[in-house]
């Protein structure tokens, strides 16, 4: 289409002379109820999102199909969080639904991302082993953040390390997701992580896109 | 498409969160050009705003919405956030702007690698400002 170049000329509104925005991902996982969206709500502004998805054997019983037995899709609300870095340099969170049948989405949230948060809670701990295991599989960086819920006995973040059975390079850690620099220091740890992992040819590389 | 329910009838329970997404889509489902975008694709719209007139695809007032929302970088994330529209829909319309060339991907799936250290650097400091 006859867009002519903007060689000054015209009021902009050709597209090579935007900046390129940069988009990455950081997911939040956890069990149910372990603070993910308090996480996310401290550092950015929450934006709701609209997903359909297909459903899964892992949905049957759960949704209820009668009256829709063509459906094969179901809407799924979550929330995202955006964190702008630079003008043309954008973090997204997103938290990853923690219950055994949404695990459809994941791959395709896990995709490209730079890598995880996994909220823990000592209440309820095994809550995170399918979280933790997820991102260890596919080699995707990942810290674990131990929320400290005011009525839950604390725990020393090794003491936690070692109930999850965590690799020495997998960094563990106490948060308050109600605290914005308890968030920070939480994603600044993950990111240094990656920053320290080198340039491992490593991550997502044996992941495949969703199908 | 008759619904194939035990009467045949349509009741309204059949009017789903899938029937009324999917409506501004025709009823079409997949992607015009099968490709998949990421929820952090960034797209971006080409050539100016006005020389849409007369095309029938996006006189459809979602199509105008999200050409509007392209004319800077924009992702598919944000694109479903301000229209409230589920994401499915919105790669479904992206797909349509980008088949006539309104549209086009500046960057599909985040790079499969690390970004490089910069980049890393750059997130550090920018979280750490906050």
């Amino acid at each position: 289409m006859g867009s002519a170049r903007s060689d000054g000329t015209d009021g902009g509104g050709d597209a090579d002379d935007v900046p390129v925005l940069a988009a990455h991902k950081i997911l939040i996982a956890g069990g149910f109820g372990a603070g993910k969206t308090t996480l996310v709500s401290a550092i950015s502004e929450v934006r709701p999102l609209l997903t359909e998805e297909r459903l899964s054997s892992a949905g049957a019983g759960l949704d209820d199909l009668r009256g829709v037995a063509g459906k094969t899709t179901t809407t799924v609300a979550m929330d995202f969080g955006r964190i702008t870095i630079s003008e043309r340099l954008v973090l997204y969170l997103f938290g990853v639904p923690g219950q055994e049948r949404f695990w459809f989405m994941w791959d395709e949230l896990a995709y490209g991302a730079l890598g995880a948060v996994v909220l823990a809670d000592v209440r309820r701990l095994r809550d995170c082993f399918p979280s933790v295991n997820y991102f260890e599989t596919r080699s995707l960086p990942f810290v674990v953040a131990i929320n400290c819920f005011d009525d839950a006995r604390r725990y020393d973040p090794e003491e936690v390390r070692v109930a999850l059975d965590l690799d020495p390079g997998v960094p563990a850690l106490l948060c308050d997701a109600r605290q914005l620099s308890s968030v920070k220091n939480v994603l600044t740890t993950l990111v240094e992580s990656i920053s320290a992992e080198d340039q491992n040819p490593r991550r997502m590389a044996s992941a495949l896109p969703p199908v | 498409m008759p619904p194939d329910g035990r009467d045949g009838k349509w009741v309204r329970r059949d009017l789903g969160p899938v029937v009324r997404p999917y409506a501004v889509t025709g009823g079409r489902t997949e992607p015009a050009d099968g490709e998949v975008l990421d929820l952090v694709a960034v797209v971006v719209a080409v050539g100016n705003d006005s020389g849409a007139g007369d095309d029938p695809i996006r006189q459809t007032p979602e199509h105008r919405k999200i050409l509007r929302l392209c004319q800077r970088p924009v992702t598919v994330a944000d694109i479903a956030s301000d229209t409230a529209l589920p994401v499915g829909v919105v790669r479904v319309l992206l797909a349509d702007l980008i088949l006539e060339e309104a549209v086009r991907v500046v960057r599909n799936r985040p790079a499969v690698q690390l970004p490089g250290n910069d980049v890393l650097k750059e997130i550090l400091n920018g979280l750490r400002a906050l």
